[in-house]
């Protein structure tokens, strides 16, 4: 009898475990970070889409990254383990000179999204953060496949990485200054002058 | 009865594969950092590049190329050829390597990519002309990468590894294999002879080299101009690349019910 016994409460367990509403604070974080991307979306595109002359856009654009990107994360990311080797005052300057580079390298290509649209696609979650899918649409250019990695660690919603076609962006950066370094004896001191020359000439 | 039939040879693989093996031993293997240093030795395994020499001096070979051949020619058909005959040319062009794909979707055991693969190319070889217009998207049948390198990775053969080909460009074994797989499965190779066939066959290599580089013009440029080693750079994105078209293929499971039948419900 006592097979029996056990068989009818694990069925009723799980008959209970499935009929558990999913846990709420993860559905609200996922709502969260579905309309964090799309009003960062809106806000992108109308800056992008504007009739603002390119110096204005540029700067606007600037505020929106400073508003939704959590910069310094993804800096620290993309150093690696030479973020530890790096000295305080290196640290700093590194987190400077990325966030200059940054930003020249996505206001210079401002002109190039002109007439960009986006479809914010579903969220799930990944390692702790949120994943929002969506396709971008540019003029003259095949849809792109463009998933949003946000995070909530500093308590509200940031954007920690962005992934196209299912490359990261801070994955493919981290190999580029990894691949840097180690042809310059993992100097981090070397990186930063290199890095200084790209916020000087922008490309 | 053999009719001497292959119109169009790239170069051959394993004369490629030789010529690698080869400047490799030239050229010599990357060191491998020293055991007391793990994190040094996990980036080394992470890379998976112990080439990388060899690798380097073909890309900058392909870079060279690329720089006074393809990117002028891909710049040019931007500039003369409107978006929407490009899209067609692709279309066309999609459309001769579907038996290849259709070949590839079943080997991998994915049937209802195959299905799709040959409703796209009984659709569109028919009702979109020769594979100009993409119906079957629109019927419910939409375009998904496959290729047989991807097979062999679902196979579960690990990609080895980095290779940076001359032509080619990036690269892995099982990637390199997998594009002699294509060339060779694909009816197109093994169909006719004479002149006229021939030229239709390197018209359509080249056009699908124009295409190719023409899809990537803006981000190669930005790598070129952003990356401090854009070697690495393209490495990392290729690997990527792979890595997601195949995450891709393994986790379909789509039901291919056309756009005009009754839909099955959502759970």
């Amino acid at each position: 009898m006592l097979t029996r016994r056990i068989l009818l409460w694990s069925g009723t367990a799980a008959l209970a475990m499935m009929g558990l509403p999913r846990s709420p604070a993860r559905a609200q974080s996922l709502e969260q970070a579905t309309a964090f991307i799309e009003q960062a979306m809106k806000d992108l595109s109308f800056v992008v889409n504007g009739p603002d002359p390119m110096a204005d856009k540029q700067r606007k654009l600037q505020a929106i990254i400073d508003r939704t990107v959590d910069v310094n994360d993804v800096a620290r990311f993309c150093l690696g383990r030479f973020w530890r080797a790096a000295s305080p005052a290196q640290q700093s300057e590194y987190l400077a000179l990325f966030h200059r580079v940054l930003m020249i390298n996505i206001t210079s290509k401002v002109g190039e999204y002109q007439g960009v649209t986006f479809t914010i696609g579903r969220a799930q979650p990944r390692e702790g953060a949120v994943v929002v899918s969506s396709i971008v649409n540019r003029p003259g250019n095949p849809p792109n496949k463009v998933d949003w990695l946000v995070s909530f660690d500093t308590g509200s919603p940031k954007i920690i990485d962005v992934v196209a076609e299912g490359t990261s962006l801070r994955l493919t950066q981290r190999s580029d200054y990894s691949a840097y370094l180690a042809h310059n004896n993992n100097s981090v001191q070397a990186l930063i002058d290199a890095l200084k020359q790209q916020a000087t000439q922008p490309s | 009865m053999r009719r001497p039939s292959r119109s169009f040879r790239l170069p051959e693989l394993p004369l490629l594969a030789a010529m690698v093996v080869v400047a490799a031993s030239l050229a010599g293997c990357a060191s491998k950092p020293p055991a007391d240093d793990p994190e040094a030795v996990a980036e080394y395994t992470e890379a998976n590049d112990p080439m990388e020499p060899t690798n380097r001096v073909f890309y900058a070979v392909n870079n060279g190329l690329d720089t006074v051949i393809l990117r002028p020619l891909a710049v040019g058909y931007k500039y003369v050829v409107p978006y929407v005959v490009r899209s067609h040319i692709h279309n066309v062009l999609t459309n001769l390597s579907m038996p290849a794909s259709l070949f590839d979707d079943m080997l991998a055991a994915r049937p209802r990519r195959a299905g799709t693969s040959l409703m796209r190319l009984l659709v569109n070889s028919t009702v979109g002309v020769a594979g100009v217009f993409d119906v079957a998207t629109d019927w419910g049948w939409p375009a998904h990468d496959s290729d047989a390198g991807m097979t062999l990775a679902l196979w579960g053969l690990p990609e080895g590894p980095f290779l940076f080909l001359p032509v080619l460009g990036p690269t892995s074994p099982r990637d390199a294999s997998g594009f002699g797989v294509d060339v060779a499965t694909d009816p197109i190779t093994w169909v006719g002879s004479g002149v006229l066939v021939s030229s239709l066959g390197y018209t359509r290599w080249g056009m699908t080299a124009i295409d190719t580089r023409t899809n990537v013009l803006d981000d190669l440029d930005k790598i070129k101009a952003q990356a401090l080693d854009p070697y690495a750079t393209i490495r990392s994105l290729y690997r990527q690349h792979r890595q997601s078209q195949i995450d891709e293929a393994r986790s379909d499971d789509r039901a291919t019910v056309p756009a005009w039948f009754v839909q099955p419900a959502r759970p």
